[in-house]
């Protein structure tokens, strides 16, 4: 590898075994080419993609860690103009990597309870291996035994409404008593509640299989905040999983990634609730591409929360109005393919349209009404106000007729405004 | 010679003071009770005989009259056995006449002489002037509860003429005990239970603090009798003369009283609706029993079932509702209990059960109307509240921190209750006119919001001073002082109090 042999030249105290100085010692538990993949995760802008291409152009980690710390410009920084030129990114990385020791580093995520799943090795996830986009390293924290198991992916948008949230909750907690790992993001939302309810199932008597999670951030690094509590029972009970090393923050670009893991970990992807352009489209995709079955689960057409959902039925997903059909999908493993849905423009939500007209509060009442008809206990409930506060804001919508009431049920008026 | 003994007959539920008067004379042997005696009191005759012969005592071979004065006043019951023995034992000199100074008599006689309890003990020893009042020994912590008399008990009348004489002793008096008694909280189980169903909640509080007539609509097994039973734990202890008013009722009726002796918390009482008119309101062919609207005073009548009452048992409470008192026409005159209520009512919707909750009732259109009809308009008017409640959904149930317990809602309550007093009334639910006017103003907003309710129908107008007296409650139990009803307070009322239509179905 002559590429190499110049920036280890220029490392203080180089010679015939560079890489024993640079390591410390190197002892034998110590994966070198994992430590130094784990490294090079840490870098900015280190994706999946720019990771491949730069250990198989090196050959293996230890010479893409020393080809980073020499700031070589190499070629697989990628096509100058995006990101900055790739020189620029190299000094980037090399100013990052100035002072790290990868098999510290290692040893951190060792200490803090980490395993690192390395590709091509032993306990690397069976459906991973095939995967045309597979993580190079894989972060868990929990029990690697529930990769064994049959798995479902549970998923959909973070702005769910209670119809989604409960039903979320009760699939989760009925797959998992059916033996099923349950599969997610640990977003809010459905996310959320698909957990959430794989958990209370746990809590209850009977036998229930403990959830997976796949997160976009450092497996110590919880993202959204208001998580915190159910990541923390998911790491203790079921398995996080994350492709980035710890101390990762969350950037956008790392859910759409941390989204292909969810579908590669998964034998049957749902999507209970998605808006016309929502992320969980985006598991969709990815599973389709790795043959994975997907179902999608209908809504009422007023609702803006299932308009993505019903495009994934009307583009050849598969139904899901029950666990049934869930567990049915899971049993047969018959991959529905799905059409390119490129070049298909979105129409924006006709619902939001009235959005303007509606306060914070009102907008929360409505949110919690969602779109079947519903008594005032549940958005009492769903709410968490006094009932004062609630019964309140409720008046302001029904005096103008977005909202309606039959008998004790309370409906959102999915159309018109004033009266 | 001649005798007379102190002793009391029941009037409703009331005690009125007989004196028992015996002439003994030369004649043909003969037993006359003459003033008004009922069937059982003329029996009495047989009884007193019977019981002075197997005592071991003389029955005189002589002329006896006994009369009952006042004699306009109708005597019921077997409750004068005992005084009359005693007078035929003075009138005809086995008994020193001095040895019944200043002293009353109660109770039935056995023919082997046992003294047996009468109903009414309290009622009947309140009406008594004598310091000292002999009843059957299991009649001896009622009569205490009073306090006024001095309360003696022999098991038999041979007994208590030793007892008088002074060469026995009368039974040990157990102590009397000031205790608290009524449907414990374990009985009626803590609001803490009842969780997700906030509505219910709150509407079980309001009714409570405000003494605001509640009906339940819902299906089976939607907690309306657990939420009927966690209300009567939210009442206040009852005021020290209504406490002795329901103890009379409860008394006269022949109901077991607490150890105690005195019902000092609100009863619970929860009749079938297949008990009969006599059973419910009370009467009764000879003796006048108070019935179980008038053993609920103070506290709460819990009518599961409303639609199968009798249509008749249903009309004759409307009198009650509006007075406090039930009145009942007798051939010697009328007599009225005390009856002032909680009426706590639950329904189904439909016979199936289901009409709430859409697609799920199996009732054909006729049978539904059928139902609704059973529950008049008056009937429903007379309910400040009216709720639907459902099961609540699993999710509700899950989650979420512990439930207020029937303590904190207790205390809150009260001092609700204690605000109504100082306004002049019991409570909320007995404000009008001029009170209503002066503690439940109306700014424009709030006649906006009626208006507006009237205008969509969830408000009639007679409803209008309904919600008013509960937003009232509302505010009182969220310490707001000002005579202005806040629109949230109004707004809660309006939900507490949903139209008839809403929870049952349209009339026809
Ligand atoms: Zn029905």
């Amino acid at each position: 590898m002559q590429l190499g042999d110049e920036p280890l030249n220029e490392l203080p105290g180089t010679g015939s075994a560079p890489s024993r100085a640079r390591f410390g010692g190197n002892p034998p538990d110590v994966d070198l080419h994992a430590a130094c993949v784990v490294a090079l995760l840490a870098l900015p802008g280190m994706g999946p993609a720019r990771l491949e291409r730069l250990l198989t152009w090196c050959g293996s980690g230890e010479r893409a860690w020393h080809q980073v710390t020499a700031g070589a410009p190499a070629p697989v920084v990628g096509a100058p103009g995006r990101q900055g030129s790739s020189s620029n990114l190299a000094a980037r990385w090399r100013e990052a990597a100035t002072g790290v020791d990868p098999v510290a580093r290692w040893k951190a995520h060792r200490s803090e309870g980490v395993d690192v799943l390395v590709k091509g090795k032993v306990g690397y996830p069976d459906r991973l291996v095939d995967d045309p986009e597979p993580p190079h390293v894989l972060f868990g924290r929990g029990d690697l035994g529930l990769l064994g198991r049959p798995a479902v992916a549970l998923v959909g948008t973070r702005r769910a409404t209670p119809y989604g949230l409960v039903l979320a909750r009760k699939w989760g907690a009925a797959l998992a008593s059916s033996g099923v790992a349950v599969v997610s993001g640990l977003a809010a939302g459905i996310d959320a509640a698909a957990h959430q309810g794989t958990l209370d199932a746990g809590a209850g008597p009977g036998f229930t299989v403990a959830p997976i999670a796949v997160v976009g951030t450092g497996l110590d690094v919880v993202y959204p905040a208001s998580s915190r509590a159910l990541w923390r029972r998911v790491a203790d009970t079921g398995l996080i999983l994350s492709e980035a090393p710890l101390g990762t923050k969350p950037e956008p670009w790392r859910f759409p990634a941390r989204n292909r893991i969810i579908a590669a970990l998964a034998d049957v992807v749902v999507v209970i609730e998605s808006h016309e352009r929502g992320g969980s489209l985006s598991t969709a995709e990815e599973a389709a591409a790795r043959d994975r079955m997907v179902l999608a689960v209908p809504g009422s057409v007023h609702s803006p929360a299932s308009a993505g959902t019903h495009r994934l039925i009307a583009e050849g997903a598969g139904i899901a109005v029950g666990v049934d059909d869930v567990l049915s999908a899971l049993g047969s493993r018959r991959p529905v393919p799905l059409p390119e849905r490129e070049g298909r423009p979105g129409h924006a939500g006709s619902a939001r349209g009235r959005a303007s007209a509606v306060d914070p509060d009102e907008q929360v009442v409505l949110d919690a009404l969602g779109w079947e008809p519903t008594v005032l206990d549940d958005l009492v409930h769903r709410t968490g106000w006094p009932i004062e506060v609630v019964c309140t804001v409720l008046d302001r919508l029904r005096r103008r007729n977005l909202v309606t009431q039959d008998g004790l049920w309370l409906t959102q008026r999915g159309d018109s405004a004033e009266p | 010679m001649l005798a007379s003994i102190s002793s009391s007959v029941l009037r409703g539920v009331d005690g009125v003071p007989v004196t028992v008067e015996v002439h003994v004379a030369g004649g043909l042997p003969a037993f006359t009770v003459v003033g008004l005696p009922d069937t059982a009191c003329r029996e009495a005759r047989d009884r007193v005989r019977a019981a002075i012969l197997s005592s071991g005592l003389r029955w005189p071979q002589q002329r006896i009259t006994v009369n009952l004065a006042p004699s306009g006043l109708p005597k019921a019951g077997s409750g004068l056995d005992l005084p009359m023995a005693i007078g035929v034992l003075v009138a005809s000199g086995l008994l020193e006449r001095e040895r019944v100074d200043d002293v009353a008599f109660l109770g039935e006689l056995g023919l082997d002489g046992a003294v047996r309890s009468v109903a009414g003990t309290v009622p009947l020893v309140d009406a008594l002037a004598p310091s000292t009042v002999v009843v059957a020994p299991t009649c001896q912590a009622e009569a205490a509860v009073l306090g006024r008399h001095r309360v003696r008990a022999a098991l038999t009348l041979a007994a208590v003429v030793a007892a008088l004489e002074g060469t026995a002793e009368w039974m040990p008096c157990p102590a009397p005990v000031g205790g608290v008694e009524g449907p414990s909280s374990w009985e009626v189980g803590d609001l803490s239970e009842v969780r997700g169903q906030p509505l219910a909640r709150r509407a079980i509080e309001v009714a409570a603090a405000g003494g605001h007539h509640l009906l339940l609509v819902g299906p089976p097994g939607a907690g309306k009798t657990m939420l009927a039973q966690r209300l009567v734990g939210l009442l206040p202890p009852l005021d020290p003369s209504v406490a002795l008013e329901t103890t009379k009722v409860h008394s006269a009726a022949g109901e077991r009283l607490p150890a105690g002796g005195l019902i000092s918390r609100a009863p619970f009482r929860a009749p079938h609706h297949g008990s009969s008119m006599a059973a419910l309101v009370g009467g009764g062919s000879s003796w006048l029993r108070p019935g179980e609207i008038s053993l609920a005073s103070g506290g709460v009548l819990f009518l599961d079932e409303l639609a199968e009452f009798a249509p008749a048992v249903l009309d004759a409470l409307r009198q009650p509702l509006e007075e406090g008192r039930i009145r009942l026409a007798r051939a010697h005159g009328a007599v009225s209990f005390p009856a002032r209520f909680l009426l706590v009512a639950a329904s189904n919707p439909c016979p199936c059960g289901n009409a709430g909750t859409p697609q799920l009732c199996r009732c054909s259109e006729a049978a539904r109307r059928r139902y609704r009809r059973r529950l008049s308009a008056p009937l429903l008017d007379r309910f400040d509240l009216r709720l639907g409640v459902q099961r609540p959904d699993v999710d509700r149930l899950t989650g979420q921190g512990a439930e207020e317990g029937s303590e904190a809602v207790a205390n809150r309550v009260s001092v609700a209750r204690e605000i109504a007093r100082r306004r002049g009334v019991g409570a909320n639910s007995d404000l009008s006119g001029a009170l209503l006017d002066r503690h439940a103003a109306l700014d424009p907003s709030g006649r906006a919001l009626l208006a507006d309710a009237l205008r969509q129908h969830r408000l009639t107008a007679r409803g209008v001073d309904r919600v008013r007296r509960v937003a009232r409650t509302l505010a009182d139990l969220s310490g707001e002082v000002g005579p202005l009803l806040r629109d949230e307070h109004l707004s809660v009322a309006l939900y507490l109090r949903a139209e008839p239509e809403a929870l049952l179905g349209a009339e026809s």
